[in-house]
């Protein structure tokens, strides 16, 4: 399961802990990892206070040779491949830990991370994600859970239009040969403005097939015009479970309530705000519950 | 030994030390240190080259190659220790990886006596260090566990007690919570919404945030036992990583030795490697250049790509020798040969043949022939060829080895002919040895040096040829060419370019033509019309 965010502080890490600890009360044993550096106590760009990573003892953990705590001292299993900060290490919490986290550069690298994760636990990996990043994750069988915040949008309306239009981005459907129209054009790369142009003006009615759906660069209107004109399709689809929101970004307080169910209804997913303890799910009429 | 870069890429030099280059980074380290053997080092080269092909005799090639992908996955220890040895207090990942480093050398020692390997030989173990670090092993991974420090177990154990109780001091808070709030906190922190919850927050709730709708609370914690177990664990942990730092670095000189072991291993068991693939004999070191069925392996692996059949070579060079025959006989292979051979058995390789006696050589120089890095060069060909045969002749020796490739052709043949036979003279007056390819005639009677020619094309079966294609030519080029090394009887050096240039599909009229131009007699006037 990866937890990926709209944007920077909105609430993806908040979101990472609550499954942890979740998994923790239940008893779960889990992997974790992070496919950029997380954990830290402060951002590195802006100094705003983060929340730390915090994880149960008997957590499978694989992080940088570089980022493996002091204290208390972890179980050393085996070591992988090199990022900046030294060999991906794979160890065992033996005693509650807090820590940063982090993954190596390359998606064929985290592929194989999450591969070994998987080998060495018999509960869930747990990827505190990026969403530019999830690219290696694309066609398996990995649940995204998508971070919404005020941090995304001043207004709930606009928070819950930005979930919206990046979980309809990420969602673009797999390639399907029964459905497929007469004229299919493969984008090898991504498809950006120009392209979506051209496709537009020279491919409507097509099936026009990318890699994966982070290979979507185009945005709002012409995303929209260009998958009224195509049938808009991709390789390796990615599975979106959820959203989280979280109604406070720097200068903004959104209600709590209202966010969770504005994002359920524009996404079509249920959405979970972790710290509220508010839940909501799209309801066919229009209304959440 | 000296090789400049032209030298190394015609006699293969360049493809010998990729082919013989270690598995692992110790090996790789090993081969940067380890100089060629020259002049005096005959003893020690015999020596390496003689365990070489023992060695390449004694391990089957599975068991070599399992061998040498051990020493690919052998860890390096060298900077860990070293910063042991400077005083630093190392991590939980050093100890892990200083453990598999002493883990590898066990798992290579026990392939080296399963594979039959010589005792003298067997991959050094560190078992000193793997003692130091065995409380930590729990199968393959390593752990900081509670046997390095007295007070780790009772510190960890208190850190433990604590981490239970604030979790209980959670739970009690959160059923407080439950009871006053009507709230289930989902975790230390969360949202308590003002329209339903105006009242002062009980004490054990701190706020972090408020806005008009909600206010946001954490569990006000007592962490101060949990702090101090922290404080004492780290404590503890620290003193057990000092104490086993230093251990691990009076271990220093001995992982260091044993690096320097496992590179000398693989340096031998490379050379081994290369052995079995290519053969190899131990060389009777001497003041002579001669060999049996030598192989210019990188010559023979391009044509086994291509699905071509390399002829091994036997030739004997006292001294100075001009080398005449066919175009596309083997005369710049057989050059090339001679100085790959030569390589081998100064880099301690067993040479390529069945039988050689060889010098160690304190220099190897190629000149003339195509170089196409020369042509971005200012200077003509000749006058490339004339400034490299002039330092040549300046540091000639009887350690040197000349190898002349057509050496002058690219000026007057008269001329050039005089200058290369001057160039053999002066050559064999250094008591060089020198190997001279040529199309000139009578150069070796010229110099007084001896003659030595490529058997060349065998007539009969050439007679027979009708190749139409250039693959096919070449086909029947290579059948028909007989490349084995032959005393020449007479002065000329016939070149067999007519019979090749119809071969190779030139216009056969104008081939006639240039038959009955060569065949007329010399002082006959050309025909008119």
């Amino acid at each position: 399961m990866v937890v990926v965010g709209t944007a920077k502080n909105t609430g993806k890490t908040t979101a990472f802990n609550a499954l942890c600890a979740v998994a923790g009360r239940r008893g779960i044993a889990i992997a974790v990892t992070s496919l950029g550096r997380d954990g830290e106590p402060a951002d590195a760009l802006d100094g705003e206070a983060k929340p730390r990573v915090r994880f149960a003892a008997g957590t499978l953990v694989a992080l940088p040779a570089g980022l493996v705590p002091r204290t208390p001292a972890l179980a050393i299993l085996e070591s992988g491949g090199p990022t900046a900060l030294g060999a991906v290490v794979f160890a065992r919490a033996m005693l509650p830990v807090t820590c940063e986290i982090g993954g190596p550069p390359t998606a064929r690298a985290m592929r194989s991370v999450v591969r070994r994760l998987t080998a060495l636990t018999d509960g869930p990996v747990l990827v505190d994600g990026a969403i530019d990043r999830i690219a290696p994750l694309a066609g398996g069988d990995d649940a995204i859970v998508l971070a919404a915040g005020a941090a995304s949008g001043a207004t709930v309306s606009a928070v819950a239009a930005t979930a919206a239009e990046t979980v309809a981005r990420l969602q673009l459907p797999g390639r399907d040969p029964s459905r497929e129209r007469a004229r299919v054009v493969a984008i090898d790369g991504a498809l950006d403005a120009g392209s979506a142009q051209d496709l537009i003006a020279h491919a409507a009615g097509a099936t026009v097939v990318v890699n994966d759906p982070t290979r979507v660069t185009v945005r709002g209107a012409l995303l929209a015009a260009l998958r009224d004109a195509v049938d808009l399709r991709c390789e390796r689809p990615l599975r979106i479970v959820a959203c989280t929101t979280s109604p406070l970004g720097r200068g903004v307080a959104l209600s709590a309530e209202l966010l969770v169910k504005a994002v359920a209804q524009a996404t079509g997913l249920p959405a979970f705000d972790v710290v509220s303890d508010l839940a909501a799910t799209p309801m066919p009429n229009g209304a959440t519950p | 030994m000296s090789i400049d870069d032209v030298t190394a890429a015609r006699i293969g030099d360049d493809w010998l030390r990729a082919a013989v280059a270690p598995a692992g980074a110790f090996g790789r380290r090993y081969d940067e240190t380890a100089p060629a053997y020259g002049p005096g080092d005959e003893g020690r080269a015999s020596e390496e080259i003689a365990e070489c092909v023992a060695l390449a005799q004694q391990l089957a090639p599975a068991a070599l190659d399992r061998l040498r992908g051990a020493l690919r996955a052998v860890p390096e220890p060298t900077p860990i220790v070293v910063r042991a040895r400077a005083g630093d207090v190392l991590g939980d990942v050093d100890f892990y990886e200083l453990a598999r480093f002493a883990g590898t050398l066990d798992e290579l020692a026990r392939l080296w006596n399963d594979a039959g390997g010589t005792h003298e030989r067997t991959p050094t173990r560190v078992e000193r260090l793997r003692s130091l670090l065995a409380p930590g092993r729990d199968g393959d991974g390593f752990y900081l566990a509670d046997a390095f420090g007295s007070g780790l177990r009772a510190a960890r154990a208190e850190l433990l007690r604590a981490e239970n109780d604030l979790e209980l001091q959670r739970r009690s808070i959160a059923e407080r919570v439950r009871e006053t709030l009507g709230v289930v906190p989902p975790g230390d922190e969360f949202v308590v919404m003002r329209d339903l919850h105006p009242d002062p927050l009980p004490p054990e709730l701190r706020l972090v945030r408020e806005t008009p709708a909600y206010r946001v609370v954490t569990f006000e914690l007592q962490t101060d036992a949990r702090d101090g177990g922290f404080a004492r664990v780290a404590a503890a942990e620290e003193a057990a990583r000092r104490e086993l730092s230093s251990r691990i670095a009076a271990e220093h000189d001995d992982v260091i030795a044993a690096t320097r072991a496992l590179g000398a291993l693989d340096h031998v068991l490379a050379r081994a490697a290369f052995v079995q693939r290519w053969g190899g004999c131990v060389p009777e070191f001497a003041s002579a250049i001669a060999f049996e069925d030598g192989i210019l392996a990188p010559l023979a692996e391009q044509l086994a790509a291509r699905g071509r059949r390399y002829t091994p070579l036997t030739l004997e060079l006292p001294g100075v020798a001009v080398l005449t025959g066919p175009n596309m006989g083997g005369k710049s292979a057989a050059l090339a040969t001679t100085g790959f051979l030569c390589a081998c058995a100064a880099l301690g390789i067993p040479p390529p043949a069945r039988a050689a006696r060889l010098p160690l050589l304190e220099r190897i120089v190629w000149l003339g022939g195509d170089d196409s890095a020369r042509q971005t060069r200012l200077l003509s060909s000749y006058a490339d060829e004339v400034v490299r045969a002039r330092d040549v002749l300046a540091t000639a020796s009887a350690r040197c080895l000349i190898l002349v490739d057509e050496f002058a052709r690219t000026t007057g043949p008269r001329e050039g002919r005089a200058l290369l036979i001057a160039l053999l003279e002066a050559l064999r007056s250094r008591g060089a040895f020198a190997l001279a390819a040529t199309h000139f005639d009578g150069v070796a009677e010229a110099a007084k040096v001896t003659h030595l020619r490529i058997a060349g094309l065998s007539v009969a079966t050439f007679a027979a040829l009708d190749a139409r294609d250039l693959d096919a030519a070449l086909d029947a080029i290579n059948a028909a060419m007989d490349y084995r090394i032959v005393a020449a009887e007479a002065p000329d050096s016939a070149s067999d370019a007519l019979a090749l240039a119809e071969l190779l599909g030139f216009d056969r009229t104008v081939v006639a033509r240039a038959r009955a131009l060569y065949e007329r007699p010399a002082d006959e006037p050309p025909a008119r019309g």
